[in-house]
């Protein structure tokens, strides 16, 4: 793994179609986030990507999976912090 | 991804390993992983690249994964597996990055006292990675097509890679 993201930031990681569509390998993006904007800010900086990409993905935080419904529920949402790994999983294909 | 190839990267433990490489998979070597006085039954599974989609000409195939989360998906599932199955040791490996067609992509090894733990195991574990571990097959297909993400789930077509991308591909 490359070096820990800059001070403020999370590293949000992308593979396959999450990847293609971003054009990137990973984002660094300021933290604290609460996990129910996620999606949200992706798809302003990325157009379109919610329905083509993360409609069919999981989420994981430091390699744990979230259910974000769950994450979301009661008074105080999960919230990504700063220096925190997030990535991006799409429907997998091994084999 | 742009993550730096490295030659193997697994996890062992009791009568398991588990693996993921960027070289040619080694049948040989796998099978002596789990070659054992107390088993009787070595079966090995080798997954090769097919050549077309839906009769479509494949170039060649690629695949990304997230090693760490891979790896522990792949960890999981041979631990259910030796259980479930009393199997003497199970040994999973896959391939990253680019696998020409007709070679190996995964290969894996279960060796039981008895045949038919070892049938059983060896088709439960392969049903389990196709469904779970965090690796993604790309098909290249060159020309105006290019290259399309895959997805087990549900024969799923996945996502096309290209320039200006336009969202869903149906395929």
């Amino acid at each position: 793994m490359p070096s820990k993201p800059p001070a403020g930031h999370f590293r949000l990681l992308y593979f396959a179609s999450a990847t293609s569509f971003t054009r990137k390998s990973s984002d660094e993006l300021p933290a604290p986030l609460p996990i129910t904007d996620l999606f949200r800010l992706l798809e302003k900086r990325y157009p379109g990507m919610e329905k083509a990409v993360l409609s069919s993905s999981a989420i994981t935080v430091n390699l744990n999976y979230i259910d974000i419904e769950e994450a979301s529920e009661g008074d105080e949402p999960m919230v990504i912090q700063e220096g925190d790994e997030v990535a991006i999983i799409p429907p997998v294909s091994s084999g | 991804m742009a993550e730096e190839p490295v030659p193997v990267q697994s996890l062992k433990e009791d009568g398991i390993t588990v693996a993921l490489t960027y070289k040619t998979l080694n049948a040989r070597a796998i099978m002596d992983e789990v070659r054992s006085p107390k088993a009787g039954a070595i079966v090995l599974f080798a997954g090769t690249t097919r050549d077309n989609f839906d009769s479509k000409p494949v170039l060649h195939l690629a695949y990304d994964s997230s090693p760490p989360l891979a790896l522990q998906t792949m960890l999981n599932i041979a631990r259910s597996m030796k259980s479930k199955h009393s199997l003497t040791a199970i040994s999973i490996i896959h391939r990253l990055g680019v696998v020409s067609i007709g070679e190996e992509s995964i290969l894996i090894a279960v060796s039981a006292p008895h045949r038919q733990a070892a049938w059983k195991g060896g088709e439960d574990a392969l049903e389990d990675v196709k469904e779970k571990v965090e690796i993604w097959k790309l098909e290249e297909f060159g020309g105006e097509e290019g290259g399309v993400w895959r997805a087990n789930r549900d024969g799923a077509v996945g996502e096309k890679v290209m320039d200006g991308y336009n969202g869903k591909n149906t395929g």
